[in-house]
């Protein structure tokens, strides 16, 4: 067996988060309940369920965007020790469903965004930028605004823009919902290749199974309902570049189809 | 665009088809001119009808502009026609930058901060309905008949407009960009200067927009109660003279006015906000 | 994305208190200027003062020659003609503009020459035409409602989904079908964004026109107050403007959300 990744040491880790909101002011709506993961380093981890299973929710959590009802997320940073996640930071990016790039700024303007935040010189931010959207295959757009890109290239640039501020954990949030099929499987290899390329620890959620197998080291499969809880998680031993028509791959496919079943 | 992307990108089609009597008949340009032709050969006709010798209340077109041209030759009250230009321009110039400079800010800072919207949101409320035009009296009661108070009364009106815009630009950013700017490890700050400000320029120059149709009215009737310059004095002028072709070439002169510098504005907006997506409309 | 958002469920009270404090702070601020004299009488009136007038002018039509509520009562009589007739025209104007090429073709020329003019500017033409009596306000009122109708029912047809009007043509509906079951209701929450914005020119206008051309109405009043420098009757004339449009739009927006209920859901 080649060496897995889960011998890595442990960077992220959600120990019993539930969530509930609040909705109308009154009436009560659990979205997570008891959600226990751990991610470790450099690992790509996709967690895959229907829509409205919370696992955006679970998502935004890990990304301090929403705090946690109950129980907490630590993250281990660069000097070894784990610290609870307080609200959002630099050391955690998220590329969102719905793209959200800023449509007053450039391709080069969006990608140079985070590390500008973080007070770095000009120049280098102009060419971290550069790098990532070459990485991405975006050369020669660099100048145009979102509104002139198609949704793939909009979601190249939402990657490229967490890739610049060198995030050491990269959430992903459906980015490929909005794209069609064909697109969607260029992005996927796309997505392979760019991990490959650089390593990160992932958080790639999902509700497609295929999507899921492609690109997951592990998948943790949640319960079709709400309150979102985690189902089982599969390991996915296959070697890379994955080939969607491997017997082994079909067989895995097969087995996630027939567990998710039984609860929808 | 070549490159290993491009079938990501989208074209826009337009098809060509041969140019026959039924489609030229329907073509826009030919309706315009129709529609034109029909306008002022319309209007001449009515003026010529309507109007017995020396107690016409229409002037014709060529006679309004013999007006104009006999204006911008000769003085009224010390001013050419130009000069009467400027001096309303002069007043909707003046006025209008005071509102933006002050509404502006004002409008973001309520946006921004819920307690100063909590003290400002009530007086504006309260004062926003009132007609920009009925403080014309008020105005006339603590700063006389010179400029100031015209200048006055254009500020009350572009102000209304420019708050508003300002503010709501602020409220309808899409919160999910104030999330990627703190995932970005942006604070406040950032959030307020990459977001809000960007963000609420397009509402902000529809605002700018509004006001100065706004402004131009106001100057108008300030002019028309009290002036000595002006575009609205040339028509009370007009009036006072029972000469319908000065009225109406005054007309003319600040539909032309209001309408260029509506265009310098939409240009600057253009040049000021290239992200912005053109929408079909007025 | 999760179709739920957590809600902010209670605001801070000062929050709740700061607008009546504000309030009450102006109206105090108000009359204490002009009470301690650092505002002279004769360019402002006590909101007291005001209000003192208020209950006179309800019994007594001196020194301006009508009631208050006579004043009122013509103004809005003469607002509402307007508007009703700016709607009767400008919408279906709007709307044919928007959706047949002829009707463009031939009414947008003209619109754009008469648009920038302020309905303002008009007034002494129809001083001419009409003299000051009702029908020359009524123009002028209707001229203002007139342009923000075209404009918004225009745009709303403008708006109407493409791919539902080829679904239409599909189906092999005619022009005139697809306008009538199409455009015109998808455009009705523009057209009804168009009441909102037309009441407001209307309104304008009115205080316009009355301050120039008119013998009774609240604009009257307020010209009627500086000629006899009484500011406390500019004040009142303002107020009962202010007050009554507000009320007004009030009515317009109660009325906009009962019909629009169903489209909007």
């Amino acid at each position: 067996m080649a060496p897995h990744s889960s011998d890595a040491p442990v960077k992220i880790a959600c120990a019993h988060v539930s969530k509930t909101f609040i909705q109308k002011g009154k009436q009560e709506v659990p979205v997570l309940d008891d959600v226990s993961l751990e991610v470790h380093e450099n690992e790509f981890l996709v967690i895959l369920g229907p829509g409205q299973c919370g696992k955006s929710t679970l998502l935004r959590i890990i990304a301090g965007l929403e705090t946690p009802s109950t129980g907490s997320v630590t993250l281990k940073d660069k000097d070894g020790m784990a610290r609870e996640v307080q609200g959002p930071g630099s050391d955690r990016g998220l590329v969102f469903q719905g793209y959200m790039l800023f449509p007053w700024k450039t391709v080069q303007g969006n990608v140079e965004m985070g590390p500008r935040l973080r007070g770095l010189p000009a120049a280098e931010c102009r060419a971290l930028a550069r790098h990532y959207i070459d990485m991405v295959g975006l050369t020669g757009f660099e100048g145009h605004y979102p509104h002139q890109l198609s949704g793939g290239m909009k979601q190249r640039v939402g990657i490229a823009r967490v890739y610049a501020n060198s995030p050491e954990v990269m959430l992903l949030d459906e980015p490929f919902g909005q794209l069609d099929a064909q697109t969607r499987i260029f992005m996927e290899q796309e997505t392979a290749r760019i991990w490959q390329a650089e390593k990160r620890t992932v958080i790639f959620v999902t509700n497609n199974i295929d999507e899921a197998l492609y690109l997951g080291d592990r998948i943790v499969a949640m319960e079709g309902k709400l309150p979102g809880r985690v189902q089982t998680v599969y390991e996915v031993d296959l070697p890379r570049p994955r080939d969607f028509t491997d017997m082994e791959f079909l067989r895995l496919r097969q087995q996630i189809i027939d567990a998710s079943r039984l609860t929808l | 665009m070549s490159s290993n992307i491009a079938n990501e990108t989208t074209c826009a089609f337009s098809d060509r088809r041969p140019w026959t009597v039924g489609r030229v008949l329907k073509s826009r340009p030919f309706l315009y001119a129709v529609s034109l032709c029909c306008f002022f050969f319309g209007w001449d006709y009515l003026a010529r009808t309507l109007g017995t010798e020396g107690s016409s209340s229409l002037a014709r077109p060529a006679q309004v502009w013999t007006a104009l041209q006999d204006l911008y030759v000769n003085e009224l009250a010390e001013h050419k026609l130009l000069g009467h230009v400027w001096a309303s321009t002069q007043r909707v110039l003046i006025g209008f930058s005071i509102a933006a400079v002050l509404a502006v800010p004002m409008g973001l800072f309520m946006a921004l901060n819920r307690y100063v919207n909590a003290i400002v949101k009530p007086l504006f409320d309260l004062l926003k309905p009132m007609p920009p035009i009925s403080w014309i009296s008020i105005s006339i009661l603590w700063f006389g008949i010179d400029e100031t108070s015209k200048v006055f009364i254009i500020v009350i009106g572009t102000f209304v407009p420019c708050l508003l815009n300002a503010y709501n630009g602020v409220r309808l950013v899409e919160p999910e960009l104030y999330d990627v700017i703190r995932m970005l490890g942006g604070n406040r700050c950032d959030e307020i200067l990459h977001v809000c400000f960007p963000a609420s320029f397009p509402a902000i120059f529809a605002g700018l927009q509004i006001s100065l149709s706004s402004a131009w009215t106001c100057v108008l009737a300030a002019e028309l109660v009290s002036a000595r310059s002006g575009l609205g004095y040339i028509i009370v002028q007009g009036m006072n003279l029972s000469d319908p072709a000065m009225v109406m070439g005054g007309m003319a002169v600040i539909a032309l006015v209001a309408w260029g510098t509506t265009l310098i504005v939409t240009a600057l907006e253009g040049y000021l906000c290239p992200w912005k997506r053109k929408i079909a409309g007025l | 994305m999760t179709a739920y958002r957590e809600v902010r469920v209670r605001t801070p009270l000062i929050l709740k208190i700061l607008p009546v404090v504000s309030i009450a702070a102006f109206f105090c601020l108000w009359e204490f200027v002009v009470r301690s004299g650092i505002v002279p009488e004769t360019m402002l009136a006590a909101p007291s003062t005001v209000a003192e007038l208020f209950l006179v002018k309800l019994r007594e039509t001196d020194p301006d020659g009508a009631l208050l509520q006579q004043h009122a009562w013509v103004s809005i009589q003469e607002a509402f003609t307007g508007y009703f007739l700016s709607l009767a025209v400008g919408i279906p104007l709007g709307l044919a503009m928007g959706w047949f090429v002829v009707a463009e073709g031939l009414a947008r020329p003209v619109f754009e020459i008469i648009r920038p003019i302020p309905p303002v500017a008009w007034i002494p033409l129809t001083i001419f035409w009409f003299g000051i009596g009702l029908p020359g306000k009524i123009f002028i009122i209707w001229l203002g409602g007139l342009v923000p109708c075209v404009i918004n029912a225009y745009v709303g047809v403008k708006m109407t989904n493409p791919t539902l009007i080829q679904m239409a043509r599909t189906y092999g509906a005619s022009d005139w079908q697809i306008f009538r079951q199409l455009c015109v209701p998808s455009s009705l929450p523009m057209v009804f964004g168009a009441l909102q914005i037309a009441l407001a020119c209307c309104w304008t206008n009115l205080v316009a026109a009355e301050l120039l051309a008119a013998d009774m109405g609240l604009g009257f009043m307020i010209t009627m107050g500086r000629r006899l420098a009484m500011p406390e009757m500019v004040v009142l004339g303002m107020v009962m403007v202010g007050l009554t449009g507000a009320v007004i739009g009030i009515v317009i927006d109660r009325v906009e959300k009962k019909l629009l209920a169903g489209i909007r859901r």
